[in-house]
C-alpha cells in the first residue's frame, strides 16, 4: 500500500454545491447505514403485524356486540341491558362509538410507526452532532439550512411511504380475517382510504418534529426523551386533567400533538371533541411550534 | 488566500481568540503554530464557518467561505479526524460528501487511493485507528480539489510514512500554487514543513514571518565553559552586552561571544579553561521562547534547569 504517491486529479472535480446533489447527500446518508434498514424492515413487519391483530380483536369485539349487546357509554339510546341481537352494521357502529373504528384497521399499527421512525429522525441529526459527522456537512454545505431542508424531505417521503404501503398490506391481510366474522373492509367503506392515505402525513409529521427535537437538543438520548414525553406521556396526563369536572379540561388533552394527530386521521363528529380538520390544523401548528426554532438553532449556533 | 482582519472570538468569558489579523498566501505552506489552547482550531474553525466569530470577519479567495458557490472547491478542510460517523463506511462518507457537489464518483475512488485507503474503505470508520481517521479527514479535505487547504494537525497518530506524505503533500500543494495552512503544536514539524509561520498564543499573534526569520531572531548561540575560577572569569567576559549565567558550580553559559574570543581573553589572563562546548538553541527552544508567555495550561516542573519554559511567569497584563 503505497501511500507516498500524489497525483493531480484526472477527474478534474467538477459542478458546484445544488440543493438536489444535498439531497442525493443526505439519501446517500440515509441508506448507507445498516441500523436504518433493519430497523424499518422490522418497523414494517411490526406494523402489518399489530394491523392484522387489531383486525382479529376488532372482529370478537363486533362479533360480541352483536351477540350480547353494547356496554356503550351512559346515555347513548343503544340498548344496554339484555340487548336484542343486533345487525353486523349496528355493532360496527356501536364498535365505532368505543373507539374500536373498523375503518381505522388499515393503520392500527401506527403508533409503532410514530415511535420508530420519529426516534429515526432525531437520531438522523443528533447521531450527526454526536459523532461529529456534522462538521464534515456543515463544511460541505456552509449555508446549513439546505441540509435541514434536505434531511426533513429524505424523512417526510421515507415516513410517507413506509406507513402508506404498510396501511395497505395491512388493509389487505386485515379483510380475510374481519370476514371472518363477516365484517366487510374495502376501500369504498367510509374512512378506509382516509386512514390509509393520511396516517403517512402523521407519522411524516412527528418525524418531523423528531427531526427538529434532534437539531434542538443536539443529542439522541434526550431528543427521543422529549419525543416520547410529547406523543406518549402527554396523553396519559392529560387524560387525567378529563376527569377534572368542566368541559374545558376535556378540551385541553384534545390540543396536545398525539390526540390532534390521531383525531386528523377519524370521520364524523364526536360529542365534545375537535372536528377531524382542527385536529389535522393544530397538529400542523405544533409542527411549526417546533421546527421553526430548530431552523434558526441550526443556522446560527455553532456547530 | 485567507484572510483574517480582527478576528475573535469568545465563549462565555474565555475569549479564545482577541481580534487576530494575518494573511496565508497561496503558494507557499504556512504554518500555525501554537501551544494547546492557544486558539488554533477556533480560528480555523472561524474560516470555514462553523463557529460565527464575536468580532471581525475572514474571508477565503475574496469571499466568506458559506458564500462561495463551489466550497469544496475552495477549501479543503481538516479540522478534526472524527468527523465522521462511526457506523458509515469511509467509501460511502465520501460518497455523501461528494454527492452534495456533484463531484464524480471517479474522484471519491481517486482520494482513497491517493490516501492509501483502499483496503478499508468499505468498512465502516468507526473502527479505523487515529492514523486511519486522520487520512480519511485529509481524503475528504481533498475531495474537492481545493485552492486552499487547511489542516489542523495532520500528524497526529499518523505512522512515519504517513508523517513524510503529509509534508510531500503540502509542499506539492503549495508548488501548484495552492493555499496550504497547517497547524501544529511541534515546532520541529513546522521548521520540516513550514515557509511561513503564524505563531499564535493565547489568542494573539506574535510572530508573523518565514521560518528562516523566526528561527533567526530567536537562536542565540550560548557558549558553556567550564573553569575553577568562575567569579574571575565571568568579570572579565561581561562586558558590552555579553551576558554571563552560571547554572551550576564551575559552569558559566555566556551568550554574546563566540569559543575563541572565549578561549583569547581567558589565555590572556592565564585562566584555566576546561570545557568549552558552543551550545545551538534547538527548535524547540526557539518556540518556548517565543510562546512562554502565552502558554495556557502551565505544567507543574519537575526539572531542576532553571531555563525550563514550564517556569515561565503569567503574563503581566
Amino acid at each position: 500500500m503505497s501511500t507516498t504517491r500524489i497525483s493531480a486529479p484526472a477527474h478534474v472535480a467538477g459542478g458546484s454545491l445544488t440543493f438536489m446533489g444535498v439531497l442525493r447527500s443526505e439519501w446517500i446518508k440515509f441508506r448507507s447505514l445498516r441500523s436504518t434498514k433493519l430497523l424499518l424492515l422490522f418497523t414494517f413487519v411490526a406494523m402489518v403485524g399489530v394491523g392484522a391483530f387489531a383486525a382479529w380483536v376488532r372482529g370478537m369485539v363486533v362479533q360480541g356486540i352483536m351477540e350480547f349487546g353494547a356496554a356503550g357509554p351512559p346515555g347513548r339510546e343503544l340498548p344496554t341491558t339484555g340487548a336484542p341481537k343486533m345487525t353486523i352494521d349496528q355493532a360496527i357502529a356501536a364498535a365505532n362509538q368505543q373507539g374500536l373504528n373498523i375503518y381505522g384497521t388499515p393503520i392500527a399499527g401506527l403508533q409503532l410507526g410514530i415511535l420508530v421512525l420519529g426516534a429515526l429522525a432525531v437520531l438522523l441529526i443528533a447521531s450527526e452532532f454526536g459523532t461529529g459527522m456534522i462538521r464534515s456537512t456543515i463544511t460541505a454545505v456552509p449555508k446549513r439550512l439546505p441540509v435541514f431542508f434536505a434531511k426533513a424531505i429524505v424523512l417526510v417521503v421515507v415516513s410517507y411511504i413506509l406507513t402508506l404501503v404498510a396501511a395497505f398490506v395491512t388493509f389487505l391481510v386485515s379483510m380475510p380475517i374481519l370476514g371472518i366474522y363477516d365484517i366487510n373492509m374495502s376501500l369504498d367503506m367510509d374512512g378506509v382510504l382516509r386512514s390509509i392515505l393520511l396516517g403517512g402525513v402523521y407519522v411524516a409529521g412527528v418525524a418531523l418534529i423528531g427531526l427538529s427535537l434532534g437539531t434542538l437538543l443536539r443529542s439522541a438520548a434526550a431528543g427521543i426523551v422529549v419525543l416520547v414525553a410529547l406523543f406518549f406521556l402527554l396523553e396519559i396526563a392529560t387524560s387525567l386533567l378529563g376527569l377534572v369536572p368542566g368541559d374545558f379540561w376535556k378540551y385541553v388533552s384534545q390540543y396536545i400533538p398525539s390526540v390532534a394527530g390521531g383525531r386528523m386521521l377519524e370521520i364524523g363528529d364526536k360529542a365534545a371533541f375537535i372536528s377531524p380538520l382542527s385536529g389535522g390544523l393544530i397538529f400542523l401548528a405544533w409542527i411549526v411550534v417546533i421546527t421553526v426554532p430548530a431552523i434558526v438553532s441550526f443556522k446560527n449556533r455553532d456547530i | 488566500m485567507i484572510e483574517a482582519t480582527n478576528l475573535a472570538k469568545r465563549y462565555g468569558a474565555v475569549m479564545a481568540v482577541g481580534g487576530v489579523s494575518f494573511t496565508v498566501k497561496p503558494g507557499i505552506v504556512t504554518g500555525f503554530l501554537g501551544p494547546n489552547g492557544a486558539g488554533k482550531s477556533t480560528t480555523m474553525r472561524m474560516i470555514v464557518g462553523l463557529d460565527k466569530p464575536t468580532a471581525g470577519s475572514v474571508t477565503v479567495n475574496g469571499k466568506k467561505y458559506a458564500d462561495h458557490r463551489n466550497p469544496l472547491h475552495q477549501v479543503g478542510a481538516l479540522l478534526d479526524a472524527k468527523a465522521v460517523h462511526t457506523s458509515r463506511s469511509a467509501y460511502n462518507h465520501l460518497l455523501a460528501l461528494a454527492a452534495t457537489h456533484n463531484i464524480p464518483t471517479a474522484r471519491v475512488n481517486e482520494v482513497i487511493d491517493m490516501t492509501g485507503l483502499a483496503a478499508v474503505a468499505k468498512k465502516k470508520a468507526g473502527g479505523f485507528s487515529l492514523g486511519m481517521g486522520q487520512r480519511l479527514g485529509i481524503a475528504s479535505a481533498l475531495l474537492g480539489d481545493p485552492q486552499t487547504l487547511i489542516l489542523d494537525e495532520p500528524v497526529n497518530g499518523l505512522d512515519p510514512e504517513g508523517v513524510l506524505w503529509v509534508r510531500n503533500l503540502a509542499k506539492h500543494l503549495a508548488g501548484q500554487g495552492k493555499t496550504v495552512f497547517l497547524s501544529s503544536h511541534l515546532m520541529s514539524e513546522m521548521a520540516l514543513t513550514a515557509d511561513h509561520l503564524i505563531v499564535i498564543g493565547r489568542g494573539q499573534i506574535i510572530a508573523d514571518a518565514p521560518i528562516a526569520q523566526i528561527l533567526a531572531g530567536t537562536q542565540q548561540a550560548k557558549v558553556r565553559v567550564r573553569t575553577p575560577e568562575v567569579t574571575k572569569l565571568s568579570q572579565l567576559l561581561g562586558n558590552n552586552g555579553v551576558r554571563v549565567e552560571c547554572p551550576e558550580n564551575e559552569t558559566l553559559e555566556v551568550t554574546g561571544l563566540d569559543s575563541r574570543q572565549i578561549a583569547a581573553t581567558a589565555l590572556e589572563n592565564r585562566v584555566l579553561v576546561y570545557e568549552l562546548t558552543p551550545l545551538t538553541t534547538s527548535l524547540e527552544d526557539a518556540y518556548f521562547n517565543l510562546t512562554k508567555d502565552a502558554v495556557e495550561y502551565h505544567s507543574q516542573d519537575f526539572s531542576n534547569d532553571a531555563s525550563a519554559p514550564a517556569t515561565a511567569k503569567e503574563p503581566q497584563r
